[in-house]
């Protein structure tokens, strides 16, 4: 019985889509909502702020650091019982979270329970909605990560309203069930019905593959760059319109447009990913090129109107680049090694986003003002996007869908086959 | 918000002075500024014998009124300590000043003397001078101006208000809580706390490690329950006592059983295992219905293929075909 080699584009693809949507909403909106539960903390722990928030930065850290596991069990096992897995373990902190008597049980909790479980679903998702898609695969990317933008939005006012009405445990012993969804979620994943390839090599084998891959380093080394400008202004934004004598109030309102923009540019950018012929990566280059742009004019504009259109700029742009960051990979590495490859990925460029936002923070307490701290992280942007320049594929005029049947057969590290253009780099 | 002390109280510790300073402000004109002293068009000061004596700060404030004024003008004023209070009221209006009378009152009785009357141009000034010492004293003050209608402009003295929370504040049983007031930029005298059994105000004594009062702060109190009960949920209500007067805020504390959370809480996990049954149900299912559909498809390429061989080659042609549909 002949199987697919092409990825199917759609079918059940689409539900996987809508598993990848709930659960990116889960896993951060969660952690980006967390600051409600902040001052619940601080009140109930009287512990200083700074110590509260190694909370959210514990999780964050393990479910980026965790990503390489999450997909090197997911070569082994398929994503879905490990995505279900991840959804148990996320939930488990969380109940645990619930009973806590110090800050060190949180951390312990919600830190390092919650944040593997998170590791355990966010990159194995990503991967197995690129195996479905390759025509109309950015479009199902920027879908998917939209998850993110609406539970932002909706979690915050919610988790407010538990708190109100059950304080912070019971409101985490709910948050838990919700997060248990997550196991709902990774039922979804069935594992496409591609040809299986007999000798997959196992994922150390991938993972030694990897690292000798060239183009595969360059663009973690982009990837890396562009993560570590990317973060700042979410940080810093508000810090600098009060340091132009903005209220409160409008300047969460300008972060708000940001992020609304965001939103409209992740559909619209998966969208012209497909539509347009060529490789994906011209297209990154390009909203990165125009984020980092827009970044380092936001030291330059004073009027309201100025700072308003560069969020709306920024906010598209940074959105925009998203889904296509992850659109750019299987095209890269190839379908098969795409788990072990997002995986480490996402390990290498958390280090940019670990390292960007304290140097930010650096060079504003040593210079005085944010214009250094922009000027700094829209450079990091543009050197990432010349880094992109340096990748395969780059000016030619045709894309390279990753359903070759060549890109099958090259996992095997023994087997030397030369292909047109990646052949040169395979061990 | 507290007023600020007049210009006279800041600069002039002895009297003489500042019968000197009423001297050179004779001639500048008044303002209606809240918290400056009015430069007012009074030449003879009397002062009464207790404020010579005593060293408590002035507190000086100032009303303006016109004719045309529809609504009473209000002040608030707030107090903790003992002051020497120093109130003006201004009337501006286009008539006779001498057909104006003019009254003070506190509360609602009549006041009948230490205040003064003058008139420049075509407005009419009156000052009262007090010393509010405890809470007799405190109040509200006004003063009227009775042409054909009256004006009125009344001063309100309250102590400082407590803030506490205006959400009643949850917890669960077994747990520990801390319940907060905070006053802004006061020192009260004493604080306390007291819990109320249907209608009655109880206070709270420091019983056996189960009640503890403290403040890292002068402007607030917290009290703090651990291991609560059920029946510790209810009002409590703080207490400040300032030398001029007393305030208390109230706040709600709710205790929770764990099953009042456990409920949803169960009932979403029992969703979420349905929803999972459902998925790896149908999953089974439809992937039953292939299996069965392509054994079917494979058995009658199987049994063409043995048709096929033993009809030799003309067929070549057909079971070209036939794969071709069946590998789609």
């Amino acid at each position: 019985m002949a199987r697919r080699t092409e990825p199917p584009d759609g079918g059940w693809g689409w539900v996987v889509v809508l598993s990848a949507f709930f659960q990116s909403a889960l896993v951060f909106g969660v952690l980006r909502s967390f600051g409600v539960f902040f001052v619940e903390f601080v009140a109930a722990f009287g512990e200083q702020a700074a110590r509260v928030s190694w909370i959210a930065s514990i999780g964050i850290a393990v479910q980026q650091f965790g990503s390489p596991v999450g997909s090197a069990l997911s070569t082994k096992f398929g994503p879905r019982p490990v995505v279900m897995t991840g959804g148990i373990l996320a939930a488990l902190g969380m109940l645990l979270a619930s009973f806590a008597t110090s800050l060190t049980h949180l951390y312990l909790s919600i830190g390092l329970l919650s944040g593997s479980g998170w590791a355990l679903t966010f990159a194995p998702t990503l991967a197995c909605l690129s195996c479905y898609f390759s025509r109309r695969r950015s479009l199902a990317t920027g879908l998917a990560l939209t998850g993110v933008g609406l539970s932002s939005f909706a979690f915050a006012p919610f988790f407010q309203w538990l708190l109100s009405h059950y304080a912070w445990r019971g409101s985490l012993l709910l948050v838990s069930a919700l997060s248990l969804h997550l196991v709902a979620c990774g039922a979804l994943l069935r594992p496409p019905s591609l040809a299986e390839d007999p000798a997959v090599g196992g994922p150390r084998a991938q993972l030694t593959s990897l690292l000798h891959h060239g183009p595969f380093l360059r663009y973690t080394v982009a990837l890396t760059l562009i993560n570590t400008g990317y973060f700042i202004p979410y940080l810093h934004l508000v810090a600098h319109l009060q340091d132009l004598d903005w209220d409160p109030l409008p300047a969460a309102f300008l972060l708000s447009v940001a992020a609304i923009s965001d939103l409209v540019g992740r559909v619209v950018s998966g969208w012209l990913g497909d539509a347009v012929p060529g490789p994906v990566t011209r297209l990154l280059m390009l909203w990165t090129t125009l984020t980092g742009v827009s970044l380092a004019l936001f030291p330059v504009a004073r009027a309201p109107t100025a700072l308003v259109a560069l969020a709306v700029a920024y906010g598209f742009t940074s959105g925009a680049l998203a889904p296509l960051a992850f659109s750019v990979l299987p095209e890269l590495v190839g379908t098969k090694r795409i788990y072990c490859g997002l995986g480490l990925l996402q390990m290498i460029e958390s280090i940019g986003g670990l390292l960007g936002p304290p140097l930010s923070g650096y060079l504003r307490d040593v210079t005085g003002n944010y214009t250094a701290s922009f000027v700094v992280a829209g450079a990091f942007l543009l050197s990432g996007s010349g880094i992109l320049l340096t990748l395969p594929d780059f000016f030619s005029c045709f894309s390279t869908t990753t359903s070759r049947p060549q890109d099958l057969v090259t996992e095997a590290p023994d087997i030397k086959v030369s292909l047109p253009k990646e052949g040169l780099e395979e061990d | 918000m507290r007023a600020l002390p007049g210009l006279l109280a800041a600069r002039a510790p002895t009297p003489r002075l500042l019968l000197l300073l009423q001297c050179l402000l004779a001639t500048a004109r008044p303002s209606s500024a809240d918290g400056s002293a009015p430069d007012l068009p009074f030449t003879s000061l009397p002062l009464r014998e207790e404020m010579m004596a005593n060293n408590f700060s002035w507190e000086s404030h100032n009303i303006s009124l016109t004719e045309h004024s529809s609504m009473p003008v209000e002040k608030n004023i707030t107090l903790e300590r003992p002051s020497n209070v120093n109130l003006t009221c201004q009337f501006t209006t286009s008539g006779d000043l001498n057909a104006v009378n003019v009254t003070w009152k506190k509360d609602s009785e009549q006041l009948e003397n230490n205040y003064l009357v003058s008139a420049t141009g075509s407005t009419l000034y009156t000052q009262y001078r007090f010393t509010i010492i405890n809470s007799k004293q405190m109040g509200s003050y006004s003063c009227f101006f009775r042409e054909e209608k009256e004006q009125r402009g009344t001063f309100n003295f309250k102590v400082p208000e407590l803030h506490g929370k205006n959400k009643p504040l949850i917890s669960y049983v077994g747990d520990s809580t801390v319940l907060t007031c905070k006053c802004q930029n006061c020192f009260p005298l004493n604080w306390t706390w007291y819990s109320t059994n249907g209608s009655i105000k109880v206070p709270v004594g420091v019983q056996m490690n189960k009640y503890v009062i403290n403040g890292t702060y002068a402007n607030e109190t917290k009290l703090k329950i651990t291991q609560l009960l059920e029946e510790d949920g209810g009002s409590y209500w703080c207490h400040a006592l300032f030398q001029v007067g007393e305030s208390e805020e109230h706040i709600e504390l709710v205790v929770l059983s764990y099953l009042v959370p456990l409920k949803p809480f169960l009932a979403i996990v029992a969703e979420v295992v349905l929803l999972v049954a459902a998925i790896l149900l149908c999953e089974k299912y439809t992937q039953k219905e292939k299996k069965h559909s392509d054994e079917g498809k494979e058995f009658e390429q199987t049994e063409q293929l043995k048709s096929d061989d033993s009809n030799g080659i003309e067929n070549n042609v057909p079971r070209h075909r036939k794969n071709e549909s069946l590998g789609q």
